[in-house]
Formats: C-alpha cells, sequence, structure tokens
C-alpha cells in the first residue's frame, strides 16, 4: 500500500507531468551535410559512364539511352547515397546535397584508370560481357545488334576461343560486365585516386 | 585462311556468325563461338578408319566393310533399331527414314529423352511459339524454366534473346527483365531479376499456381506452393501481366521430371492464358544443333516427329511402346544402328545390357562412351565442319551448315546411302 502511494506521489510532481506534456523539442531539419538520392541537373549527360565506376553500390546506378540523350538513372533501393558519382561526373549532371560545392571550393577530384581480368577456368565464353559492355557497344554497332564481334577496336571480344582483352585503356569502369557476368569470370580492378588542385596545379 | 560466317554444329542455337581460322588442313582458331562450340570445331583425336570388334580387340577395316556389315546386320534383323539421328544433316536423316521403312525397323531420336514431351503436349494443346529473331526484337520479359542456357546455350542470351539489341527497345538488356525459374541456383539464375526456387517435382504446381494468379483468383492460392511463396508467384504474375512481349524458355528441367508432358502442356496453357492480357510465347531448348530437324525430318516423310515403327509396313508411332528406351528395356530389337548420338552415356541401365548383346553399329567421328557396345564403328565427317547439310535451328529455321575443311572422311548422307543402295541390291535379288 506504501509502496502504491509513493507511486502515484511520485507521478503527480508538477514539474514531472509539466515536462512530459509540454517539453519542446527542436524542429526537425535537414542538416546540410545531407545527401539525398541523386538528382538530374538538367545537363546534358556524354555517357562517359564514370558515375557508373566509382558507384559502390550493385546495380545502384545505371546510364542510358533516352531517345537521342544519355541519361544516368539511379535506383533507390539500391542506391546508398554516398555521392560519390556526383562526385565523380565531369560533366555536373548530377546533383546531391553540397557535394558538387564541396568538390569545387576544395578544387578536388577522382583519378582513376582500369585493369580487366577474365578467369579462363569459369569463363564460357557466352558473349554477355562483350555484347553488354557500353563501349563494345558504341564501337563495333553489330556487335551490340547481333551479338556477332566483327572488330578489333572494342575492350574485348570473343576470339581464338576465349575473351581477349585488347583495349583496356578504354574501359571506363562501369562494372556492366562483371554484373552480367554468369559465371564471375570477368573482374574489374578500378583504381581510385582522390587529388586535390591548388592554382591549376596538381599537389 | 578465315572463313566467315560459319555455321556451329553443337547446340540447338546453330550460331551462323562464327569466324574459323584453317591453317593447311587444320583448323587452329575459332571466333565468336562459346566454349562449347570452339572445343566442337577444335575437335579431338578422331578415329582413322571404320573398326571391327575381333574378340578383345579392334581391327580397322574398309568403308565398304563396314558398310557392308551394317547392311547385311539392318538385313537379318527382325526388328532393327535406328536411333540418333539429332548430331546429323537433314539428307542423311531423310535416308535413315527410308532405310526403317525398307527394313521395317523402328526408327527414333533423342528427343526420346529429351523434348518428346513438349512434342506431346504441342500436339495435345498446340505451340505459341515464334523466332527467336521475333524475341530479340521484341521480349522485355524472358523466363528460363528447367534451362541453364549459361551451361547448354551459352550464346542464347547474348545473341538470341537479352543481351543484343531489339528494334523495338531502347536499351537492350536494361529493359528486360529476366526470370529463371530451377530447383537450385544456376549459373542464369546469377543474372536474373528474379530466380524463383522450385521443390524439384513441383513445376505443375507453379504453373497452375501462376495461372490461377492470372486468373485474378489469387486468395485461393496458399501461402506457399511447392516451396514457393505467394509473394514472389504474384510478383513473376506481375512480370508477365505487366511485360509488353514475354517468351518463356524451358528446358529438361520440366520435361523430364515427374508429370512429364502434362508440365508443359500446363506452361503452353500459361502462355495461352496471359495472352489473353499481353503478347507471350514459348518454345523449348533444343539440345543438339539438329534434334529439331530430325523431328521434321520425320513429320514430313512419316507424319509423326520420333519413335515410328514401320514393323505393319505402315508408319504407327506410340510413344511409351515404339521409343527407344522402351524398344530395348523390352529386349525387343535384335540389331542397332546409331546415328550421330551416344545413348550408351545417356540410357538407363537396362537398356545398355541389351545393347551389349546385340550387333550394334555406329556412325561417329569420335570414340564415344556407345564405342564400348558397338561390332562396329564407322568415322564420319563432321557436319559443319568437313560437310555440309541442313539443321534445324530450336525456333524452326533451317540453316545450312558450311563445310570449312576438306577431308577425307565420308559424310553420314554418303555413308548411309551406299548402306541404303546395297540393302535396296540386296531385296531385289
Amino acid at each position: 500500500m506504501r509502496s502504491i502511494v509513493y507511486y502515484v506521489r511520485e507521478f503527480l510532481r508538477p514539474e514531472w507531468l509539466k515536462k512530459f506534456f509540454f517539453v519542446k523539442t527542436a524542429p526537425l531539419v535537414t542538416p546540410p551535410y545531407f545527401k539525398g538520392y541523386p538528382t538530374l541537373t538538367g545537363k546534358d549527360c556524354t555517357g562517359c559512364f564514370t558515375c557508373m565506376m566509382i558507384c559502390p553500390a550493385p546495380d545502384a546506378i545505371a546510364v542510358l539511352r533516352r531517345k537521342e540523350q544519355w541519361e544516368p538513372e539511379v535506383y533507390p533501393g539500391h542506391c546508398i547515397r554516398c555521392g560519390l558519382c556526383v562526385e565523380a561526373c565531369p560533366e555536373g549532371v548530377l546533383a546531391s546535397g553540397r557535394v558538387t560545392d564541396l568538390a569545387r571550393r576544395d578544387a578536388t577530384a577522382f583519378w582513376h584508370s582500369f585493369h580487366l581480368e577474365v578467369d579462363e577456368s569459369l569463363c564460357m565464353r557466352c558473349g554477355n560481357c562483350c555484347v553488354s559492355c557500353p563501349i563494345n557497344r558504341q564501337i563495333d554497332p553489330q556487335l551490340a545488334g547481333t551479338g556477332t564481334s566483327t572488330s578489333d577496336e572494342v575492350i574485348m571480344r570473343v576470339s581464338s576461343g576465349r575473351v581477349r582483352i585488347l583495349h583496356e585503356e578504354k574501359c571506363t569502369g562501369c562494372k556492366t560486365c562483371e554484373t552480367q557476368c554468369p559465371s564471375g569470370a570477368i573482374r574489374v580492378a578500378r583504381m581510385v585516386e582522390g587529388v586535390q588542385f591548388l592554382d591549376g596545379v596538381e599537389s | 585462311m578465315n572463313v566467315k560466317d560459319a555455321v556451329c554444329p553443337f547446340c540447338g542455337c546453330l550460331c551462323d556468325d562464327i569466324e574459323v581460322e584453317i591453317e593447311g588442313d587444320r583448323l587452329v582458331g575459332v571466333t565468336n563461338a562459346c566454349e562449347l562450340g570452339a572445343t566442337k570445331f577444335l575437335g579431338g583425336e578422331r578415329l582413322k578408319s571404320p573398326i571391327r570388334r575381333e574378340g578383345k580387340a579392334w581391327k580397322e577395316i574398309s568403308y565398304d566393310e563396314a558398310i557392308r556389315y551394317a547392311a547385311d546386320m539392318l538385313l537379318d534383323a527382325e526388328r532393327p533399331l535406328l536411333y540418333g539421328w539429332s548430331g546429323t544433316h537433314g539428307e542423311a536423316q531423310c535416308v535413315g527414314v527410308h532405310m526403317a521403312e525398307l527394313v521395317r525397323g523402328v526408327i527414333d531420336n533423342t528427343s526420346s529423352v529429351c523434348h518428346g514431351p513438349s512434342v506431346l503436349a504441342i500436339q495435345e494443346v498446340g505451340h505459341p511459339g515464334c523466332t527467336l529473331g521475333v524475341v530479340k526484337n521484341r521480349a522485355d520479359l524472358l523466363i528460363y524454366w528447367g534451362s541453364n542456357p549459361i551451361d547448354a546455350h551459352p550464346r542464347h542470351l547474348s545473341r538470341y534473346t537479352c543481351y543484343a539489341e531489339g528494334f523495338f527497345l531502347e536499351n537492350a538488356f536494361r529493359d528486360r527483365k529476366v526470370v529463371v525459374v530451377d530447383v537450385r541456383k544456376t549459373q542464369t539464375a546469377n543474372i536474373a531479376d528474379e530466380f524463383v526456387r522450385v521443390r524439384p517435382g513441383g513445376d505443375y504446381a507453379i504453373l497452375s499456381a501462376l495461372r490461377t494468379i492470372v486468373r485474378g483468383k489469387t486468395d485461393t492460392i496458399p501461402r506457399m506452393v511447392a516451396g514457393v511463396t505467394r509473394d514472389q508467384l504474384i510478383r513473376v504474375a506481375d512480370l508477365c501481366l505487366n511485360a509488353k512481349f514475354g517468351a518463356v524458355y524451358f528446358g529438361l528441367g520440366l520435361t523430364m521430371i515427374p508429370g512429364k508432358y502434362k508440365n508443359i502442356r500446363n506452361a503452353i496453357e500459361l502462355v495461352t492464358e496471359l495472352n489473353r492480357h499481353t503478347k507471350f510465347t514459348i518454345s523449348a531448348m533444343r539440345g543438339h544443333y539438329n534434334v529439331y530437324g530430325s523431328n521434321e525430318v520425320n513429320t514430313w516423310m512419316t507424319g509423326y516427329p520420333f519413335a515410328i515403327d514401320f514393323s505393319r509396313g505402315i508408319a504407327f508411332y506410340n510413344p511409351g511402346e515404339t521409343t527407344a528406351v522402351d524398344v530395348l528395356a523390352r529386349k525387343e530389337c535384335d540389331a542397332a544402328l546409331i546415328v550421330g548420338s551416344d545413348p550408351a552415356a545417356h540410357f538407363p541401365r537396362r537398356c545398355i545390357e541389351h545393347l551389349a548383346e546385340i550387333p550394334v553399329v555406329q556412325l561417329d567421328p569420335y570414340p564415344n562412351a556407345t564405342t564400348a557396345f558397338c561390332k562396329v564403328q564407322i568415322p564420319v565427317a563432321v557436319t559443319g565442319v568437313d560437310a555440309e547439310g541442313t539443321a534445324y535451328r530450336m525456333d524452326g529455321v533451317p540453316i545450312r551448315t558450311r563445310k570449312v575443311l576438306s577431308s577425307d572422311y565420308l559424310s553420314d548422307e554418303e555413308v548411309l546411302s551406299r548402306m541404303y543402295a546395297l540393302m535396296q541390291e540386296a531385296l531385289k535379288r
């Protein structure tokens, strides 16, 4: 009995009641450093696929052909809103929070190169990587149209019984080949360095 | 020397864009072909000449001797079996049917152990199919059911269905969805947008459930159907209903499980049902490069696609009775001619046991498992490499395979024609 009285007295303290019902919390505001899903700025995409290269989340961004124009499409279920694609895009096609402002203020950029490797023991030479590669598709329209490789100018092609890497330097690192390979046989190693320019000179 | 536009004689895709590199009388390089096609083109150690079993050893004999042995064997037999035919060209298959009729034998092709059930289902409910070109240009939904094209038809996706540009699609594979239905996570499932893992043998129930959802009776479906959740089934049905053009490709994972042709019938009826809402087609993933052709040749010559028994003097067709496996299992046939297939590697033990007891002649360029059961093996030219002939792609498109190499080997058609001529002569006497 005594304990019940104790609890009632404890909860009916005016100070406690006032705090419980009338406490004021700060209104919810979006902090300045918040990054939403990348949105389009309206600037023209050149289809360089740098955004796909830098993206750390599988299948989160794809550069698609819309009528006569390239356009990146972000898939919200996959995107982790890291903002790397926004920062890496050389044309400023994407925007998210203050990512581009900071990059401009600090004069930072990404430098990258790629290395392609095919595991011969896993590869079925099905051609998915060669046909799906957006750069191959631009260079060899026959390959894009019918899956028949006709040019040696492409990044890689099925030739002499294996996938031969011919022009690694043309790779933009979009990893389409990697995601479309059913056997996990092709790997794109990307080497990315963050660099800063001071008065027009790389530091 | 390079030969362009060679036709790959391996699987039912019959890719006709292969470039082969030839040095002298040897094929040294293959471009554009998958692993399976390249290996077939490059070949292995072929038999040099026909061989005959003598006790425990093989003796090399001449083509004339071998062909005469085969002709006599077929003429002496009461109930000869002529099996295989999927790994050879249409012209040779024609001679085969004539021979079967002449000796009143049973002629059957490999579809009796692969897509025979599909043929039965198609005979019952029709075939809402189309060529691969239509799928390439229009399909935005692909369903691979009980088949793993990456292993069996590696270029099916990159060349015919998913990755190549479509005339009515802007972004090729990104505009397409791939659904894989299988009992295990295959390589194809790795690149699928939706992988439906079915409990083994549960395909019929899944197909029925999908039909029910398409019919709008979703609330009658239990929470789980054959190991698949209702939610996933609804998702797959929605994908189908929202597609502009869907294509189902099914393999032996659907034909050779309990229920056999009833599964295919259900799949075809699902496709028919979906055609009330959108455009949908269904086709079989045919294995051998010319198994479809074998069905075609048999059909136009006898009226039936496989398992044809000429013992009554007319063509008689009754799968389950006149199919090679059943004829062998009942120990009925007393001689067998095997052309372009390897039954010893695929048939049940009981059939092989009988095969070991009867005289067997095989036409094949390479020694294989059936060689162990042969009395005589006759090496022939490989169609598409050192022989030409007509083959049918898995969608029924006839393609003329090319001869890219010259060799001294006789083609299947030449060997069989000589055999047939000998048999006609003998019967006249």
